[in-house]
């Protein structure tokens, strides 16, 4: 018999992680990630943090993070978290357009997919190469978020229960503003002939879409909410959120993932293979 | 009642406007292999699939064991050779063969089996954790082929099955479709008329978008006009044609490629014409290839005019 929806979802999750972890491709991916990260805890996180602690105390400390627009650095409990915080904001979407950008394109080029789509419906397969890309994402922030712990507790060990209670709403919130850049990237791929041409539309509909509706807004202001629908909208207005209330904005991304997943499995559906 | 296996019904497809299946209406009843053919552009490709359920918004009616083509109650039940699908080149032969077992409903103990299996079938049984780009264009086919009979399913949709293979793993693949006929279903798209009649009993015949049947085991023992096919070996061709013409019995004799023969004759004249082509052959010491019954596939399909 063959499997249902959920089962074939599970399947090519997994397929997803077995690309990631035993497959050359995916070993270079992470030895390059791990090695970013290494850099960025070594010295933007460690040097920061070390500086905050110092200065959040002060007054003029205070002042001077206000004045260059990193105030709400101080609003974290632990500095290191909050730089990091704002590190990943910038360098997981783009990681997240880089590792989700070839979802279905090559596939379909190379033919394999009319393999898959002999066995799996389009939408078991469209979602499950989703949901593999974002369970792949989650390890990759769990990993990331597990290294600033052990830098963290190697400075303070009395601050593991503080420390687990901020990553958990990092790890959770960082996780939800992924998951529009991978539907976007889900729907392009859906679309397009190759990976690179997916992050080249990804780039064109961040600048020129949200160009367009700047220049419309002017005319007709309420055209402006339509800003809602361009992924990573809402990632300026997160920066200066700390802790839970970071999960205050959730509503945005997840509101732009359903857009994007059903415009890219209504392509997909349509999509000759 | 039991649906047919295939049902195609008015089926049209255009590409970007240009007609590339028209009205094309046809019934698969029988488990007996099937074979598709038509000149360059002539749409098996695209029906193909569309019977698999690449290709959508064809108009029509088309079904397979009742339902929709893609639906998910044909996993397992419908393969196909698609052309010119290559596998993932990331992962082993092995590795994404099981993995579509396991799609297939298959558990991982089984998928292991059945990859090996399958790949043993066309004899790529030391491919198992090889990656495709390692594999030859032949390889590479006939991995594309075990792919297909995972899971032994009902129906198997082979595009250009034997393009590019050598004689040995043509035959292979050949003896692959004969044991597994009739429990599977296979429909074969082929430009090699001579595998299509040895192993199909019917023909789908696409042309310009448009299908005609053909039944290839319809008796002629109730005809009186029936059909040889001589091949000599290089022979004083005016002369084999004046002294056949003599026998009686014999309506007409066609030419159609050097030293191939037609030979149209009535049996209620001469019943055991082989027999007197034959004497007709020894007494002159001339040497002939091959004779055989009636007219070649390619004959029949593309030059019948009787």
């Amino acid at each position: 018999m063959s499997p249902g929806f959920l089962k074939h979802l599970s399947l090519i999750c997994q397929f997803e992680l077995k690309r990631l972890f035993s497959t050359r491709k995916g070993l270079l991916y992470l030895i390059t990630f791990a090695l970013i990260w290494y850099f960025i805890l070594l010295y933007p996180i460690r040097f920061a943090a070390d500086f905050l602690g110092q200065q959040q105390h002060t007054l003029e400390g205070k002042g001077f993070f206000e004045f260059i627009g990193f105030g709400s650095l101080l609003n974290w409990k632990i500095p290191e978290l909050g730089v990091y915080w704002h590190f990943s904001l910038i360098l997981f979407p783009l990681l997240a357009v880089m590792i989700s950008a070839d979802q279905t394109c090559s596939d379909r080029e190379r033919g394999t997919l009319r393999f898959l789509c002999l066995r799996v419906s389009r939408d078991g397969l469209f979602f499950g190469r989703f949901s593999g890309i974002m369970l792949t994402q989650a390890l990759l922030i769990f990993a990331s978020l597990l290294s600033t712990l052990a830098l963290i507790l190697y400075r303070d060990a009395s601050l593991l229960p503080i420390a687990l209670d901020s990553a958990s709403a990092i790890w959770l919130s960082l996780f939800i503003a992924l998951l529009p850049f991978t539907a976007m990237m889900a729907a392009l791929s859906a679309t397009v002939q190759s990976a690179r041409q997916a992050t080249v539309w990804a780039i064109l509909i961040w600048s020129f879409l949200a160009g367009i509706i700047s220049l419309l807004s002017s005319y007709l202001p309420a055209l402006n909410n339509l800003k809602l629908l361009i992924p990573g909208y809402q990632m300026s207005a997160l920066s200066q959120l700390a802790e839970w209330q970071t999960l205050q904005l959730a509503y945005i991304p997840l509101l732009q993932t359903f857009v994007l997943l059903s415009i890219g499995r209504w392509i997909m559906r349509r999509q000759n293979l | 009642m039991k649906s047919p296996i295939i049902k195609c019904h008015k089926l049209d497809y255009s590409y970007a406007g240009k007609v590339a299946l028209s009205n094309i209406s046809f019934e698969v009843t029988t488990a007996e292999p099937i074979g598709l053919v038509g000149p360059n552009g002539a749409g098996k490709s695209t029906l193909l699939s569309i019977l698999c359920g690449f290709l959508q918004n064809a108009s029509g009616i088309v079904t397979l064991y009742g339902h929709r083509p893609g639906a998910a109650a044909l996993s397992g039940r419908v393969a196909a050779l698609p052309q010119d699908a290559q596998l993932d080149p990331t992962f082993t032969i092995g590795e994404q063969l099981s993995f579509y077992a396991r799609l297939q409903g298959l558990s991982a103990q089984q998928a292991q089996l059945e990859a090996s299996r399958v790949l043993e079938a066309v004899a790529l049984q030391d491919s198992l954790k090889e990656k495709p780009g390692a594999l030859s264009h032949g390889m590479a086919k006939r991995a594309a082929i075990a792919q297909a009979l995972i899971g032994k399913p009902e129906l198997i949709l082979l595009d250009e099955p034997t393009a590019g293979l050598d004689p040995a793993n043509t035959r292979k693949i050949r003896s692959i479709i004969a044991e597994l006929s009739p429990a599977t279903t296979f429909i074969i798209s082929s430009h090699d008329l001579t595998e299509l009649g040895r192993l199909c009993q019917q023909i789908l015949l696409l042309d310009k978008g448009m299908m005609n049947t053909m039944q290839l085991n319809a008796s002629a023992a109730d005809q009186p006009t029936r059909f040889l096919t001589l091949q000599m070996e290089p022979c004083p061709i005016t002369e084999v044609l004046a002294k056949f013409k003599q026998i009686s019995g014999i309506v007409g004799i066609s030419n159609p490629q050097k030293n191939e023969l037609i030979i149209k004759y009535n049996s209620a004249i001469e019943a055991k014409m082989d027999v007197k082509i034959i004497s007709c052959i020894n007494d002159n010491n001339w040497q002939y290839r091959q004779l055989s019954q009636g007219k070649t596939l390619e004959e029949k399909l593309f030059f019948d005019e009787a």
